[in-house]
């Protein structure tokens, strides 16, 4: 008799564990993506109107001059002395840019080979990426110099990035800002530990970082997308500091 | 069910107050839980210290 007890309330624990799972489950892979549908229909709706504003908020282009590191003196064969004056390129418009608060929309990222197309936020708390891909605020913004990173989840809340590993070299990634639109083609894929924050470290020129949960319903490794900037109204302004800097690097 | 319901005190209409509220706090409660072990299948792909 107390057997049966035992095994009755066994039995219904484990209907109750399967049904608490199932429930998780649901909950995690549809309802989370139809709560972030709403948030995204909504942000989608207002986006002209939020980036219209931001415009306004920008501060006007500046022309900039950019003096290049002078040539390597070994480099010379018919001078051993070193030229003594750096190179200073005709000057270029550079278009500043600074993120808005935290949960703000920032633009748009578009991955045409995965047909990705979501409104990006400001921010990566955990809140901000529910809605959507969230850009990273102590990283410049995306088409700036440097190496803006953006996050965004693999398999739930909308799955933004659910297709990642998919992208191969010189794929497109296009984010719009309130600067402009900015082309990116992928140049390096890796596969790192949560922890590994050099991919975040600041790279010569405008480059876009993406990182997302590796593998697929698991976040104990990171998919890691370094993509380089190929159009964008900073391009210019970006590649000379590169130089600048790739200059410099080697004269040391 | 039945054996909350009949633990509830009250008349009817106070016990299905009761019942609701009940609800409400289980289903909160279970959403935070799915949420506190959805950072397991999807922590958002952060990369950093906290992650």
């Amino acid at each position: 008799m107390n057997v049966r007890r035992v095994v009755r309330r066994v039995g219904w624990g484990l209907i109750w564990s399967a049904l608490l799972i199932f429930a998780f489950l649901g909950y995690q892979l549809f309802v989370t993506d139809l709560l972030n549908d709403r948030v995204q229909a909504a942000a989608e709706a207002d986006l002209a109107e939020d980036l219209a504003e931001r415009r306004e908020d920008l501060p006007e282009p500046e022309i900039v001059t950019v003096e290049l590191p002078p040539d390597d003196p070994a480099d010379t064969p018919t001078s051993t002395t070193p030229t003594s004056t750096s190179t200073t390129v005709p000057p270029v418009e550079f278009s500043p840019e600074e993120a808005g608060e935290e949960g703000s929309t920032l633009g748009r990222i578009a991955i045409p080979s995965l047909d990705v197309d979501e409104v990006l936020f400001e921010g990566v708390t955990r809140e901000t990426l529910n809605m959507g891909p969230g850009h990273m605020p102590w990283t410049p913004v995306p088409g700036q110099p440097g190496n803006a990173v953006i996050s965004g989840h693999r398999t739930t809340y909308g799955r933004p990035f659910y297709d990642l590993d998919k992208l191969e070299m010189g794929d497109r990634i296009e984010v719009e800002t309130a600067v402009g639109l900015h082309v990116f083609e992928v140049r390096e894929i890796h596969i790192v530990e949560p922890t590994d924050v050099w991919v975040t470290e600041p790279i010569p020129g405008a480059w876009l970082t993406l990182t997302t949960c590796h593998p697929r319903f698991s976040a104990a490794e990171r998919l890691i997308i370094q993509a380089e900037m190929v159009e964008g109204p900073n391009l210019e302004y970006a590649s000379l500091l590169a130089q600048v800097r790739d200059g410099n690097e080697e004269r040391t | 069910m039945r054996r909350i319901w009949a633990a509830l005190p009250g008349t009817v209409t106070v016990k299905a107050l009761q019942a609701v509220a009940l609800a409400v706090v289980a289903l909160t409660a279970l959403i935070f839980l799915f949420e506190w072990a959805g950072t397991l299948l999807d922590s958002g792909g952060v990369v950093g210290p906290s992650s």
